[in-house]
């Protein structure tokens, strides 16, 4: 099964490309989990969060900066995602006028996979357009689950 | 100040229409489908069709890929999910706290 989720952001590919790939940054719209990894070709990748231990791991597929980042996945955070095994997310950035198109591709699902795999997407995309934009944090409720404010 | 590129009157705009709002609902029951699909799941002409994808597209809620000779159409959820946090979270949600909140009181006490 293949998702796809397309968001236009105010911003240059390479502030993009940091906000998505800089661990601390990554935490303020990612439900409090930062990314970790030195961003390499075969390297791995963690996400994590303060007081709920590792939640997400994979490898970086393909690194170009500030354009396309591609990841295999593996959710931990709950026994039924883990059963989910791997799948694979793209970023994809491309400049439009002032603004940056951002596509994520999550493909290589099971048939009928668990939306918690997916679904997180459209929250994620919402609050790191905010953070781009205003600086700010999206405060919706559930935004920032893993994060100590939640906690 | 947040932009909205596409628009949030679009996004208004095209899902005030039941038969677009159905064309989302078969692309979340079976993303990526390809125009032909959707005609005949839907029982529409090609033309119909075509229409309201493109007021979609435009929207943003609908976005495609090209795979081989065919085009698949996927549901794009976050121009819907910004509605939800500019609009949804700002109006409905500390009500729907409280009076979650109140049931609870009342129940309690009963």
């Amino acid at each position: 099964m293949e998702k796809v989720f397309e968001i236009y952001i105010k911003t240059t590919p390479e502030r993009l490309w940091q906000a998505i790939t800089d661990g601390e940054m990554r935490a303020k719209y990612n439900f409090g989990m930062g990314a970790t990894s030195d961003w390499k070709p075969g390297s791995r990748y963690e996400a994590s969060a303060p007081g709920a231990g590792l939640l997400v791991e994979g490898e970086n597929l393909e690194v170009d900066p500030p354009r396309r980042l591609v990841q295999s996945m593996v959710a931990l955070w709950s026994d039924d995602v883990k059963n989910e095994g791997t799948s694979r997310v793209a970023w994809e950035i491309e400049p439009v006028g002032s603004s940056c198109r951002l596509t994520v591709t999550h493909d290589q699902l099971r048939e009928d996979a668990n939306d918690e795999l997916y679904g997180g997407w459209p929250m994620i995309l919402s609050g790191l357009k905010t953070l781009l934009e205003t600086g700010e944090l999206l405060d919706t409720p559930g935004s920032l689950r893993y994060s100590d404010q939640a906690a | 100040m947040v932009t909205y590129d596409h628009g949030m009157d679009a996004v208004f705009k095209a899902l005030a229409d039941s038969t677009r709002r159905s064309l989302l609902d078969e692309l979340f029951e079976r993303d990526g489908q390809t125009l032909s699909e959707l005609e005949q799941r839907l029982s529409m002409t090609r033309f119909g069709v075509m229409k309201h994808l493109k007021v979609l597209e435009e929207a943003g809620l609908v976005t495609t890929k090209r795979r081989g000779r065919e085009k698949l159409h996927f549901l794009n959820p976050v121009p819907i999910r910004l509605v939800h946090d500019r609009w949804v979270s700002k109006y409905a949600e500390p009500w729907a706290a409280a009076l979650s909140g109140l049931k609870k009181t009342i129940e309690e006490d009963n």
